[in-house]
């Protein structure tokens, strides 16, 4: 996909980010202007194993906010189509209870969209 | 207004704390707020530019558009926020405000949508209303700078 991809200045990862939408690179740039360090998809969490152990189900949440301690997975899909997403992150909350993480939905994002004026319409 | 202003008053009383409305929203709210404050308190307003009208010229840093006038070191803060939200405005002037050495640093806002917080351990010890996740215009919320003059808040239906 082809985003142009500033310099952030608050991202603590080392290879540079890859983002999968539009949304995605837009909540970055607002975490880096207000700067919150931020990483881009560095953890994986294993949700689902089989009996030889194999990984059958994976999450990988989209940001994780280091001094906050915290997840955030976006999502652009209609909040009826979101189910699945919903499922993935009742497993994770289960099986890593420690673990904060917060999805913010097409809504969410809307909304954000108006109050930092941001283009997410692609 | 009242029970936030005898709150904030029976919190400060003797301390004579400093009122800090972020620029625009806050302008209507710190107004009825700090008349309703019945305690010496001071006013001061800062403005920082918005992500939305930075992104135009390309990725940049926050910037002040309105800095203090007062020094407030060793003085007790209080930020004035129309709305409490991801937080990210507010951990910021927080941040900011700490560096000068203030005695405390507090926050009150009109409205709250805590379930939306991307930055935690917020000083908001003062909220008027947790709300739903709702438009608002008037009593100083803005949609492009309209509807700023309602006297009173509105939910925002259609766009």
């Amino acid at each position: 996909m082809g985003l142009d991809i500033p310099v952030f200045q608050a991202y603590r990862g080392t290879s540079a980010p890859r983002f999968a939408s539009l949304a995605e690179l837009e909540c970055a740039k607002v975490l880096d202007y207000y700067g919150v360090p931020w990483l881009y998809e560095p953890r994986t969490f294993v949700l689902e194993e089989d009996e030889d152990g194999r990984v059958t189900e994976a999450f990988t949440p989209d940001f994780y906010l280091p001094e906050q301690d915290l997840y955030v997975e976006l999502t652009v899909m209609k909040q009826s189509l979101v189910t699945r997403k919903n499922r993935k992150l009742r497993k994770l909350r289960e099986r890593y209870p420690d673990v904060r993480i917060k999805l913010f939905y097409k809504r969410d994002l809307e909304r954000l969209a108006q109050h930092f004026r941001l283009d997410l319409a692609s | 207004m009242r029970e936030l202003g005898d709150e904030i008053a029976r919190d400060y009383e003797g301390r004579e704390p400093l009122l800090v409305g972020s620029l625009k929203a806050s302008l209507v709210f710190i107004s009825d707020l700090s008349r309703a404050t019945p305690i010496l308190h001071g006013l001061d307003f800062v403005e920082l530019a918005g992500y939305g009208s930075a992104q135009m010229g390309g990725h940049e840093q926050i910037r002040v558009l309105k800095d203090l006038d007062a020094d407030i070191r060793d003085r007790d803060v209080i930020v004035v926020e129309d709305v409490v939200d991801t937080g990210l405005t507010l951990n910021y002037l927080v941040r900011t405000f700490e560096l000068r050495e203030p005695r405390s640093v507090a926050a009150v806002t009109l409205l709250d949508r805590p379930y939306r917080r991307l930055v935690a351990d917020l000083p908001v010890r003062y909220v008027g209303f947790v709300v739903p996740d709702e438009l608002f215009v008037g009593y100083g919320f803005d949609l492009h700078e309209q509807w700023r003059n309602l006297p009173d808040l509105h939910v925002l239906r259609e766009i």
